[in-house]
Formats: structure tokens, sequence, C-alpha cells
């Protein structure tokens, strides 16, 4: 862990939670808040202009939504992380976000203790889930493994974990059980987020090669 | 919107219907005078200086009036200058058919009321203005048909003054009257369209106002009424100078719990459930919202349809299993997992808490296993079952599953 401060980037439409966020943010001595912007347009641009370590992405915004903006951010800058902090009623939004490259997803009602340390092991390269986005991502994949086998499917060992994210275990509880280090459990944790994400990239692979759009005009 | 597009038509409709019924009797008294003017002129026909061009002159205005009668829609200024041409004709005409010199000598006119008929038409159709201008126009042709008839106009005595100025003003009076009526009909109901409008208007204010105040209703019987309570009692807190954590745990949980509460009023879409199902997640939401004293999350596959009184069941024993948890775990978080898969359904509820050396004989000798067998009974009368895994300091997990009964 270096001590310099984690560079935040905090995106929400909302000025009250914006400096409310903020409060928690600096007061923790841990992250300092490098821009505030209350559109995903502003926040596409702003993560160019102040180089975030992590965007801090709720997802409800008037114009640009939240998962464009991901999508936008992390094709701009791969190295910024996106960790979406979002209301409960929007998950189906944040299977979106997620499939757009977001790192972590947390809830708004989460405590600021909770929002520190998501921001902290978003920064280190962590995913961070919880129990009901892991419900969704397990759904989801079991969608698509019924539909199409072909497609990116979780190994029997990704799908252990993900349950277990999904009972409410914690990445050490999880190792503890399987007898695997905490970081394999992350590491299983990245790999299925990026096959998510691939599996949304394949989906759009496929979509262009049957409109005939990986060929080049005549 | 529709609704604001709708009103304006209907009334257009009704509009047009009151000046279609003017024009109407416009035709009407057209035809009138069309038998009129054959009638008097079979009945003088020996008396006629020019029979031929009489009966020319009636067999063209009735083919006329068939014409109008039949083209309504199709009428515009062009067949208006022509009606009025064809009236003035008629007009001028009595001067020709009738012996010369013979025009007011108390024999009727040949022409009759029809050319009458052209300013009430008019009028009636394009208003006062073009009434009083074709009716000036026949009113002239009247005067002109003395000298067509042979009397030069100033060789008129008094009494065929009067007649002439009578008749010309009859026209006047006709064009004009019948062009105010039905500009009267026509300002009437557009003021019936606009109030029309205004009532349609006023109704959809209405109705957004009344679903406005249910919204409100819902949001003051329990949002309201907690932020009240919220500020009450963090007034009386800060006052107090000492912080009770228990105190402000309970202000958090019951913002939580309306923050919840008016989510799920505003942005929870409504799933369309299978008749006769419900929804497992939404019930599992439900009691986790419902219990106190512990943050419970709910994770799920899906909505996870089911038959209603099996999610009963299993919310049941979810309540049981989450009020375990309260009373002895001492656990900060706990977890709802619902999951579906081709043949069964599970349910966990795991819990951070101390845990236990779980052993159901030694249970069973303690007398401690009144709400276990509760539960496990629920899964077992569901066809299904109940485990329990735990360890001193590791949390509890506990697991119904059962299987999924009468297809998906």
């Amino acid at each position: 862990m270096t001590d310099e401060l984690v560079r935040v980037l905090v995106v929400d439409d909302h000025p009250v939670w914006r400096s409310g966020v903020r409060n928690d943010l600096e007061s923790s001595g841990k992250a300092e808040v490098v821009g505030e912007a209350e559109d995903g347009g502003d926040a596409i641009e702003l993560a160019r202009e102040v180089m975030p370590e992590v965007v801090l992405m709720d997802l409800q915004l008037p114009r640009v939504s939240g998962v464009d903006a991901t999508r936008a951010i992390v094709e701009d800058s791969p190295h910024v992380k996106v960790l979406v902090l979002s209301a409960s009623a929007e998950e189906a939004d944040v299977l979106e976000a997620v499939k757009a490259g977001a790192s972590g997803y947390l809830l708004k009602s989460s405590s600021s203790q909770e929002m520190v340390d998501a921001v902290l092991r978003v920064r280190s390269g962590e995913p961070v889930f919880t129990a009901s986005l892991a419900g969704l991502v397990l759904s989801e994949f079991r969608r698509i493994a019924g539909k199409d086998p072909t497609e990116p499917a979780l190994t029997p060992r990704e799908n252990d974990v993900l349950k277990l994210v999904a009972k409410g275990y914690t990445y050490r509880e999880i190792g503890e059980k399987l007898f695997i280090s905490t970081k394999t459990v992350q590491n299983h944790v990245q790999n299925i987020l990026t096959k998510l994400q691939l599996k949304k990239r394949y989906e759009l692979m496929r979509y262009a090669i049957q409109k005939g759009l990986d060929r080049a005009p005549e | 919107m529709t609704s604001a597009q709708q009103p304006p038509l209907l009334a257009r409709a009704r509009h047009r219907d009151e000046s279609r019924s003017l024009v109407t009797g416009a035709l009407i008294f057209r035809w009138v005078w069309l038998l009129w003017m054959a009638g008097l002129a079979a009945a003088d026909n020996d008396a006629l200086a020019r029979a031929s061009l009489a009966w020319a002159s009636i067999g063209a205005a009735a083919l006329w009036t068939v014409w109008l009668t039949v083209s309504r829609r199709t009428w515009n200024r062009g067949v208006m200058a022509f009606d009025i041409a064809l009236c003035v004709w008629l007009v001028l005409a009595s001067g020709l058919v009738i012996e010369e010199g013979q025009i007011v000598m108390g024999r009727p006119f040949f022409a009759t009321g029809y050319p009458l008929s052209a300013p009430l038409l008019w009028g009636a159709v394009w208003g006062p203005l073009t009434g009083a201008g074709s009716a000036l126009v026949l009113a002239v042709a009247h005067l002109l048909s003395r000298p067509v008839n042979g009397i030069p106009l100033s060789e008129l005595s008094p009494a065929q003054v009067q007649n002439v100025t009578g008749a010309m003003l009859n026209y006047l009076v006709a064009g004009i009257a019948v062009g105010l009526v039905a500009r009267l009909l026509r300002r009437s109901s557009e003021a019936v369209r606009r109030a029309n409008e205004e009532t349609l208007m006023e109704r959809e204010v209405a109705a957004r106002l009344a679903e406005r105040q249910a919204l409100a209703r819902a949001i003051h019987d329990s949002v309201l009424q907690s932020l009240a309570l919220i500020n009450k009692k963090s007034r009386e807190l800060a006052a107090s100078g000492s912080i009770d954590p228990a105190e402000v745990a309970r202000l958090a949980e019951i913002a939580g719990k309306q923050e919840g509460e008016l989510r799920s009023l505003i942005l929870r879409e409504p799933e369309a459930p299978p008749t006769g199902r419900a929804s497992l997640r939404d019930a599992l939401e439900v009691i986790a919202r419902e219990t106190s004293g512990i943050k419970v999350n709910v994770s799920a596959t899906g909505p996870i349809w089911l038959q209603r009184h099996v999610v009963d069941e299993l919310q049941a024993a979810t309540r049981q299993a989450l009020e375990n948890v309260v009373e002895h775990a001492g656990a900060t978080a706990t977890t709802v997992f619902a999951e579906e898969d081709d043949d069964h359904v599970s349910i966990t509820v795991r819990d951070d808490g101390v845990g236990f050396d779980y052993d159901e004989a030694r249970l069973q000798a303690d007398g401690k296993v009144g709400v276990l067998t509760s539960m496990k009974g629920r899964a077992v009368d569901l066809g299904g079952t109940m485990s329990l895994k735990s360890e001193p300091g590791k949390g509890t997990e506990v697991e119904f599953r059962i299987p999924k009964t009468g297809g998906s």
C-alpha cells in the first residue's frame, strides 16, 4: 500500500450526496476527491482531465447514463477503476455497468468505512462484489449457458466461489472454506468479471458478424 | 398526448354540423323557389314573351341546383361566382321573358325568390360580408332588370321605385342576416369547443392531482412520519449531550427502512407474475425490510416464481431463521440467498455471528430444538430438507432445499 491518497472522481447528480461522499473520503485520510461530475458526459471529460484512479459512479444520471460513462471511461483509460455506487433497485443496470467494465459495486446504504475500504480495494485491483450482485451474475451465466454452450461459461470452481459470494461470505472466508488463498479467490472473482465483460464483447462481435459489419464496404 | 388532441377534433365535427344545417336550410329554400319559378312559368306559359328562353333558364337553374345539392363538399369561390352569375342572369332574364314594359304591373316576377338563395347560401357558408356582397350584386341586377324590360330607370313611378327598393333591401337583409347567424353559430361552437377543451384539460389536471395525492398519502403515511420522528429524535439526542449508540442505530434503521419503501414505491417496475405464482425474491425482500436489529442482504438468481403457498411457507421458515439469528447469533450482517436450478429451489440464511456446535441430539436433550423443528417441518412439508452448518466463531448457515413441483 502506498501512503499517497487515492485520487477519486465522484459522479452523482445530487450535490448533497457528492459533498457527503467527499466529506467521508477526505476525513478518512486515505483518499482525495479530485473532481465531481453531475452527468455521465462531464464524468468522461473529467476522467481525462483530472486523472483519477477510482471513479465513484452513480448509475441514474441525466443525459449520458452511468453505464455508458463507465464503458467510455474504461475504454479511454483502462487503468482507471470504476466503482459503482448505486441504489438497490437498479440492479439490472448494475449488471450492465459491470459488463461495461466496472470493477465493483457498492450499495448507497453502505457505511462510510465500507465505502473507503471499497475504494482502496478497487484501487489495488481487487474486485468489489456484493452478495446481491453475485446472485445476478450467477443467474446471468445460467441464462446464457442454457441458451448457447459455446459462450464463455464458469468453471465449477468459479461457480462455487460465486455462490459463496452470493451467500455473503468474504473472500477470506471463501478461501478458508475451499482451502485456497484469499488472493486466489480474488483471481477467480476477477476472472468471472472478465468473462462477463468478454461475453459482452463476444455478443457485440457476433452481432457485427451477423450484420456483415466486419466486412469492408465494397 | 392523445387526450389533448381529441377534444378539438370532436368539437370541430360538431361545429361543422351546425353550419351544415344552415346551408341545408338555404338549399331547401332554393329547391322551393326553383319549383315555384317552374310552377309559375308553367301556369303563365302562354303569356311569356320568350317561353323557350324561360324554360332554358329554368332548366339551367334546375341542373345547377342538383349539382349544388350533391357537391357541397367541393364548393369554393369559383362555385360561388358561377352561382351569383346564374342568379344575376335569372333576374335579368325576367326582363326578357316577361312582356316588354310589363315587369312591374302586378304580375309575378319570373325569377321569383330563386336568386335570393344566393346571398342566403353564401352568407351561410362564408359569413355576413360575403352575404352582403352577393346581395348587393343581385340588388343591382334587380334594378337593371327594369331597363332590360324596356323601362328606363328615369321613368320609374314612385310605386315602382318603392317596389324595386324593397326587393333590393330583401336581398341585403337576407344575405346579412344569414351571414350573421352563421357567424354566431360558428363563434358559439368555437366557444363550446374551447370550453370542452378546458373541461378536458381540467379533468386531466384533476386526474394528475389525484395521482399525486395518492402518492403524497403513501409518502405521508410512512415517509414523512418517519422523517419527522428522525428529526425530533436526533434533535433530542443532540441536546442530551450524550449520544446513545442504540438510539442512533434505531434512527438509522428507521431511515433505511423508509428509503427502501420509497424506492419500491418509485422505482421497482412491477414484474407480471405468472398466474397463481408469487416471487420468492420479493417475499424475502419483504422480510429483510421487516427484520429489525440486523442488516439483511437479499441476493437471488432472479425473481423465482413459485406457487403462492410455497412462497408463504418458505417466507415463514426464513423469517424464523432470521429471528434466530437476531436472538442468538450476535451477528453484524446476514445474507439471504435464494437460488433456483432446473428442479430445486434453495434458500440459504447465512450470518457472520458466533456460531455453535451443531449437535441435534444434544439440542434435543436440552429442549432447545423447538424452533429448529418448526423450520425443518416447513421444509419437509414441501417435500424438501433443511440443513444447518455451524462452527463456533464462524457463523451459521441454514439451507432450505425443496423440489419444484407442478412445473416451472
